[in-house]
């Protein structure tokens, strides 16, 4: 059997099928069987990343039909970072979430083992689709499982981070399809390399009104201000394997909808000012909220919207340097931010009234959880040795290759805020007497195995970043070498059968 | 008389043409003004429907042609290809329509949820979770 990416959608497809089915024989296959999913998509990441590396792009038509005509999946190097990067966490995800305690106690074990593995299939259609309207109900896919696994506690206030979830995210998706509409007057066609191809054709006003509608619609999943208001409470509200899976996933293939759009589909004048303007207002916003937050998650989740903002200004800058930059950024922010959410979520359940201030002397309780957690932290703000530090500092000297002073002084002031309300957490979890006698739940073996994998990674990463930093760089020359992308999709004959 | 005929059947399928589009907007704006403006859940989300139903109107006012035919080549029709309608919008709406469906039954299932837990469905006396 040769491995193609279409099986990336094909397996968890026929997976989350038979879930329901294969749950009458034995209660355990529905927590099981996304497992071996989650691994046989790393599996086809290594297959199709050596072949990546061999040719460059991994295209595959669907029924037959050639590129313009038919539905293309397309690898680039870009998009198999991410689809790669997207698999591995999706994994260690499901190990951690594997007997997540409160999932269990809520019940339901099929309809959270379904929607999880769909969230993650979504993320990864949205990457390597080659058609913007497949991108579409992919965005959709995500955006539907998502929704319905921030309401997936009963007790807590999900149904209402869920409902403005449902809000923002289906008018934001009717003005996609608007934009998809107008788009395909103009251009007459929905491959996105054909679509490239065709824009010069178009006028600049419509190009704006298209760009336009586009932006609001991705910015949603790419938590761009002011479009992320149901980021800090779906964060907090989702079991805490799904708000993991939203900020190593979720996050990233809207940030990827958006750079393709922008950096593919339309080289508009303008277009990467305002990547920068709107990347450093979420930025700055987003930090001002994370400092006064007294829940931990919705504290993170803010983090998480910053550093999204950051890797837009990054984004922005357009030199190949920060786009190098920028992709490492989202790979730290992935292994990172996944780390403390995992963390984070067992020292909430853990602390008396889910509050930052109730989290007291709780090292002595739990002290491997929390020193990964510290270890996450100091990664995040950008402390050497760990990953953290080297994708700040790559966007340092890109923005100073480009003489913006302005930016430098934002980032580094925006740092300093990150570390104040780090280290108030760490503050709590070191330098305070335990009082509250609770019971301490334990994290169960799996969970302690991903994060461990995360905390070495992160480490190992910030020691030798020349690991992935080669990698990197091949593949911000091919993002931004858009002609390149047009005459493979274009000119491919169905390459792999 | 033919040439009369055809005169008025050109001007039938413009305002045809035109009344689509201009209820396809008429909709959306009436969606919009929904969504802004009402504060109860359903309603919204029947404004939600309504601008969906606006998108979906105008996808199909842009696939028609005047006098078209299938979009299949069957004898008679060999040469017809001006004049067969563009089968993608449709496609693409059909699509539309099945994803806004589950958006809605999501959301009417959110409201049950939201019904239950509050006992309102008023959108401003929900605000348990503030920034």
């Amino acid at each position: 059997m040769v491995i193609t990416p279409i099986h990336y959608i094909f397996v968890p497809l026929v997976a989350a099928f038979a879930i329901p089915l294969l749950s009458k024989i034995n209660k355990e296959l529905p927590r099981i069987i996304p497992g071996f999913v989650m691994f046989y998509n790393i599996i086809i990441s290594v297959v199709l990343m050596q072949q990546v590396n061999e040719f460059g792009y991994v295209s595959e038509v669907i029924a037959g039909w050639k590129a313009p005509w038919g539905i293309n999946l397309i690898i680039t190097p870009f998009s198999g970072f991410l689809v790669s990067l997207i698999s591995v966490l999706g994994f260690l995800i499901w190990m951690y979430g594997y007997r997540f305690k409160k999932v269990i106690d809520r019940g339901e074990l099929r309809t959270y083992n379904i929607l999880q593995m769909m969230m993650i299939t979504g993320a990864i259609g949205i990457i390597i689709t080659g058609d913007i309207f497949n991108l579409f109900v992919f965005l959709e896919i995500v955006a539907i499982t998502a929704i319905s696994l921030t309401s997936f506690y009963r007790e807590r206030d999900g149904a209402e981070a869920g409902f403005k979830y449902l809000l923002i995210g289906g008018f934001a998706s009717t003005l996609i399809l608007l934009a998809i509409l107008i788009l395909y007057t103009q251009v007459g066609t929905l491959n996105m390399a054909e679509i490239a191809e065709r824009m010069h054709t178009v006028p600049a006003g419509i190009k704006a009104t298209i760009l336009i509608l586009f932006i609001v619609g991705f910015g949603i999943e790419a938590e761009l201000f002011p479009l992320n208001g149901w980021v800090p409470d779906a964060y907090s509200q989702a079991p805490g394997p799904t708000s993991t899976a939203f900020a190593g996933i979720v996050a990233k293939a809207g940030v990827y909808g958006l750079i393709r759009i922008i950096f593919t589909l339309f080289d508009v004048d303008g277009a990467y000012e305002f990547l920068i303007t709107a990347g450093l207002i979420t930025m700055i916003i987003a930090e001002a909220a994370a400092l006064k937050q007294t829940n931990l998650k919705r504290m993170l989740a803010y983090s998480s919207i910053g550093q999204m903002g950051l890797a837009l200004i990054a984004f922005g800058i357009g030199t190949k340097e920060a786009v190098f930059a920028a992709m490492f950024l989202l790979f730290n922010h992935a292994i990172i931010k996944s780390l403390l959410f995992m963390t984070g979520s067992i020292l909430m359940y853990n602390s008396k009234d889910k509050t930052i201030n109730s989290l007291n002397g709780i090292y002595k309780k739990l002290p491997f959880i929390s020193i990964l957690f510290a270890l996450g932290a100091f990664a995040i703000v950008g402390l050497p040795p760990f990953s953290g530090f080297w994708s700040k500092l790559y966007i340092l000297t890109a923005a100073a290759d480009k003489n913006m002073i302005f930016l430098i002084v934002t980032i580094l002031a925006v740092s300093v805020v990150e570390i104040v309300y780090y280290f108030r957490v760490i503050g709590k979890l070191y330098f305070s007497e335990h009082e509250s006698e609770i019971e301490i739940y334990k994290p169960t073996p799996q969970a302690l195995v991903a994060m461990t994998v995360l905390g070495i990674t992160i480490l190992v990463v910030g020691v030798y970043p020349d690991l992935v930093s080669g990698y990197f760089h091949n593949a911000a020359d091919i993002l931004l070498d858009k002609a390149s992308y047009i005459r493979f999709v274009l000119n491919a004959e169905s390459a792999i059968q | 008389m033919q040439e009369q005929f055809n005169e008025v059947f050109t001007k039938y399928h413009e305002v045809i043409t035109w009344s689509v589009y201009g209820t396809a907007i008429i909709l959306m704006l009436i969606g919009l003004y929904a969504i802004l403006i009402k504060k109860n859940l359903v309603k919204i989300i029947i404004g939600l429907t309504i601008l969906d139903a606006g998108v979906h109107l105008l996808f199909v006012g842009i696939g028609y042609i005047q006098n078209g035919t299938a979009p299949i080549f069957s004898p008679g029709n060999e040469n017809a290809a001006d004049r067969m309608v563009d089968p993608v919008p449709q496609a693409l709406v059909l699509t539309a329509i099945i994803i806004g469906f589950a958006i809605t039954a999501v959301a009417l299932s959110l409201v049950i949820r939201l019904y239950k837990h509050h006992n309102t469905a008023k959108i401003d006396q929900i605000k348990s979770l503030k920034w």
